[in-house]
């Protein structure tokens, strides 16, 4: 084993850059928890996951039972023909899901990816926005 | 389950000190060394391929240079809110990032290749003419 190996090894050992999704899963490859934001505004809330990675069509948003889920495969083709010499990350695919309160506006979700960002924008229902009140 | 904010700065610190100190395979590389990118290095044909994850960088915020042996990755992701708005989580940040690598052979720097999609950075280093060992035959 030679030096650089041996560094390559050590490197390896270092605490990971992603944490891992802790349920069990029945596919293979690791799961990793995105991080996230959350930030209410007057009329939305606006959910913002870092995926890096992940194409369009391998994202899975559902929404059930205002349980709001979001699923993001890695392609792993790119990478099988690639040997590695050196690492300091893992790659996996990516969920995490949130509690919607009832005041969301289910129906007018919006979603948006770009440059290995998700947005969600969740509308706050109507009846949920800030009214004024008139005094007669 | 996430560690906290305040002990993720505090481990990220450490992590960082460990990364710089602790590996041999950068060695003597140049001043802007920060941690930030991590970095996937593979090989491919002789060919050196770098992998980065960089969400939320914007192409022209990014900023490639190579010589040599040396790739300085350098930019910036900036995360703007409006200002009436109310956090609940934050997790993501934005951060200025200069990274320096120095790379176990010599890169043909007119020759490589850089992708940036879906928020990975991809570089495609081939090794110097130069660089290439030369097959010999035995007479």
């Amino acid at each position: 084993m030679s030096d650089e190996r041996k560094e390559i090894a050590k490197a390896e050992n270092k605490k990971p850059e992603k944490t891992e999704c802790a349920g069990e899963r029945t596919i293979p490859g690791k799961y990793y928890i995105p991080r996230t934001d959350i930030a209410e505004t007057e009329k939305n809330l606006v959910v913002t996951m870092d995926v890096p990675g992940v194409r369009k069509e391998n994202l899975n948003i559902t929404l059930e039972n205002r349980n709001l889920e979001v699923d993001a495969k890695i392609d792993f083709s790119p990478y099988e023909k690639l040997d590695p010499v050196y690492t300091e990350y893992n790659v996996g695919h990516y969920t995490r899901s949130f509690t919607v309160s009832n005041t969301i506006d289910t129906k007018n979700i919006d979603a948006n990816l770009t440059d290995g960002v998700l947005t969600l924008t969740l509308p706050k229902a109507p009846e949920a926005l800030p009214r004024k009140i008139e005094i007669n | 389950m996430l560690i906290p904010r305040e002990f993720e700065a505090l481990l990220g610190l450490q992590d960082a000190m460990d990364r710089t100190l602790d590996t041999g395979f950068f060695d003597s590389a140049t001043s802007g060394r920060g941690v930030h990118p991590p970095v996937n290095i593979f090989e491919k044909d002789g060919e050196i391929v770098l992998v980065a994850e960089l969400p939320g960088v914007k192409k022209k915020d990014l900023s490639i240079e190579v010589k040599e042996d040396t790739v300085r990755l350098s930019g910036e992701r900036a995360i703007a809110y409006d200002k009436n708005v109310n956090y609940h989580r934050v997790e993501r940040n934005s951060s200025k990032f200069d990274r320096t690598l120095k790379l176990p052979i010599n890169v043909q720097t007119d020759k490589v290749k850089a992708e940036y999609k879906d928020g990975l950075l991809v570089l495609f280093l081939p090794r110097a003419e130069k660089n290439k060992p030369k097959q010999i035959t035995i007479q």
